[in-house]
């Protein structure tokens, strides 16, 4: 009786609306808390995320120091505020290479067809083949370990995925008899693509680089990990863990600390990306 | 049937073909040249003409890539430029050893994912459903590197009940074997079960709302038949295809793993590759990597044709 009376005064239409906005909500706030440090980095703690302090070395969380100090004494939060900034910039430019590449080579292979098709097509489906990270790695060593390699890696990571979306949905966008009536007024293939096409392809596309965001911030920090990403000093959430894996029993907040970063991150991108997914395409919701 | 199962196999050897091309050029474009990295800094320039000369890296690669090739086909995989050891050998070592690793992963992933995606499809828009989503989503955000280092501050250096890392062969002694290989397959099965359990609810969802299942259950099928007998089977196409790609995910997450539990496999040996510019080892190593990913992806769709015979007819 109490749920009818509840639902009675909110309409279960409302209540399915409050649901779907829920994942974007949350994704919104854990999203905007790596933003906010990562636009702060710089002034809210005082410190520098480079300069050695061996007096206050391996120092608990304290009011001076508010998640402890590492190895070296530098601050800890300072540290994971400045590879967040770098994190969501990595993760940002290695994105748009996969959306970009990825968008440019599917619309071409779905508008051309034929040969370009399969030739373009086969190719991404030869990249698809290898395991994400091992390509990551692979081309990290190929390319040299630098920060501009590892958004670059990462970036052709994506293409595939991106090419196939964008390809399958120009495919369905080619079918509309809109596109037919572009052609009888005699438009010319770009004026066609840019006009017609692109805007009926991109918001797919764009909800899925939401989703390619936590991952790419994932595989920058495994990167990192390795050692084949940012190089210190230069603070990663990834170089962090692995230096302060060394330092867990004595220092434990040096692998907890960008752990959670990592996590927070990596959760917000997710639940970002899934709450707009849902919103285009509720079926299973 | 034969002929779909003929197809999948014709059309892996030419991936495969290229996926070798692919590997021998990505790798043979690494900067810094292997001859100083195996000789010093301090090599003349003479030693290392002598050296690329000896090891025919001063041909034109296409050459070097159909040499490597004709030698792969028969198992040579070259010398380690570091060790001037064979490579074959030390690949026949590391197998079993990812392998291993690999599959107690994924059999944790599909012991969390099956039954939780399925009881959470049963339980669709209830309270058991997005308690097991809510955890689905939890588990895909956790990065494996930093389980691993959690498993072990809690059961290496609180508890004390578990080893660090290192490896003993299942055969020299099968309970520490367990014991050094449980915190590396937890750690990666349980982060790639969030995935494969989400796929596993979507598609147990997609079958529970079918009309065979209204009918079965309108017929006054019990809810166990209507699950294992009616819907399991169809639930699990989608899954299979997925959990393929998800088990090669786990191949490639090894890399990272092995690293930290210091497990002597094939993902340990891609790093030692790349660390030493030792291109025999690098591209061995991935190469080894990328097939059995491929052969899983190829056995994911034989078996997917052989649970839904209607894909036979379809293609």
């Amino acid at each position: 009786m109490r749920q009818i009376a509840k639902s009675r005064k909110e309409p279960l239409f409302f209540r399915h609306e409050r649901e779907r906005y829920r994942l974007i909500v949350v994704g919104s706030l854990l999203v905007g808390l790596i933003l906010a440090a990562s636009i702060f980095a710089g002034t809210s703690t005082g410190y520098s995320p480079y300069e050695m302090n061996i007096n206050e070395k391996l120092k608990a969380p304290s009011i001076d120091h508010l998640l402890g100090t590492d190895e070296i004494g530098r601050d800890v939060l300072t540290r994971a505020m400045y590879a967040a900034r770098m994190s969501v910039q990595v993760a940002a430019i290695a994105v748009s290479i996969g959306l970009f590449g990825g968008g440019v080579i599917g619309i071409l292979a779905a508008y051309h067809g034929g040969l370009v098709d399969l030739v373009l097509m086969r190719f991404m489906e030869l990249l698809f083949s290898f395991p994400a990270i091992l390509l990551a790695v692979v081309l990290m060593a190929s390319l040299g370990t630098t920060l501009i390699n590892a958004m670059a890696a990462i970036g052709i990571i994506f293409i595939p995925g991106f090419s196939r979306l964008a390809r399958a949905t120009t495919q369905g966008v080619l079918r509309q008899p809109y596109i037919e009536a572009a052609r009888t007024i005699g438009m010319s293939d770009a004026r066609l693509i840019l006009r017609e096409v692109l805007p009926n392809v991109v918001t797919p596309l764009v909800v899925e680089a939401m989703a390619a965001f936590g991952y790419a911030v994932l595989l920058e920090s495994s990167l990192s990990f390795l050692g084949l990403g940012a190089q210190p000093p230069e603070p990663s959430w990834g170089n962090m863990l692995n230096t302060g894996r060394g330092f867990m029993v004595v220092a434990p907040w040096m692998s907890i600390v960008p752990g959670v970063a990592m996590f927070v991150g990596v959760l917000g991108f997710n639940l970002l990306g899934d709450g707009f997914r849902d919103f285009l395409d509720p079926k299973l919701y | 049937m034969f002929r779909v199962i003929g197809q999948r196999v014709a059309a892996f050897l030419p991936t495969l073909l290229a996926t070798s091309f692919a590997i021998f050029i990505v790798v043979n474009v690494v900067p810094g040249s292997a001859a100083r990295a195996a000789l010093g800094i301090t090599a003349t320039p003479q030693a290392i003409a002598r050296f690329e000369n000896e090891l025919g890296l001063d041909r034109p690669i296409f050459v070097q890539y159909l040499d490597w090739l004709s030698r792969v086909v028969t198992g040579d995989f070259g010398t380690s430029f570091q060790g001037r050891v064979p490579v074959g050998p030390d690949i026949a070592r590391r197998l079993p050893v990812t392998l291993e690793l690999a599959v107690l992963a994924f059999v944790i992933a599909n012991l969390i994912a099956v039954p939780l995606g399925a009881l959470a499809a049963f339980h669709h828009k209830r309270k058991i459903d997005t308690v097991i989503t809510l955890l689905a989503t939890l588990l895909g955000a956790v990065p494996n590197f930093w389980l691993s280092t959690l498993l072990i501050l809690v059961f290496s250096l609180i508890l004390r009940i578990l080893p660090a890392g290192g490896f003993v062969s299942i055969a020299t002694d099968p309970v520490r074997n367990l014991k050094l290989m449980i915190m590396p397959s937890l750690s990666l099965g349980i982060v790639s079960s969030a995935l494969l359990l989400r796929i596993m609810r979507a598609s147990m969802i997609e079958v529970l709302s079918t009309d065979y299942i209204r009918t079965a259950l309108a017929k006054g099928a019990t809810d166990s038949v209507v699950v294992w007998r009616h819907s399991i089977r169809n639930g699990l196409i989608p899954f299979l295809t997925v959990g393929a790609v998800e088990f090669g995910w786990l191949f490639g997450g090894v890399v990272i793993i092995e690293d930290i539990f210091l497990l002597p496999g094939i993902g340990s040996m891609v790093l030692v590759g790349i660390v030493n510019r030792d291109y025999p080892v690098l591209m061995a190593s991935v190469l080894v990597i990328t097939t059995v990913v491929l052969i899983a992806n190829m056995l994911a769709d034989i078996v997917a044709t052989l649970l839904d015979p209607r894909q036979i007819s379809i293609r």
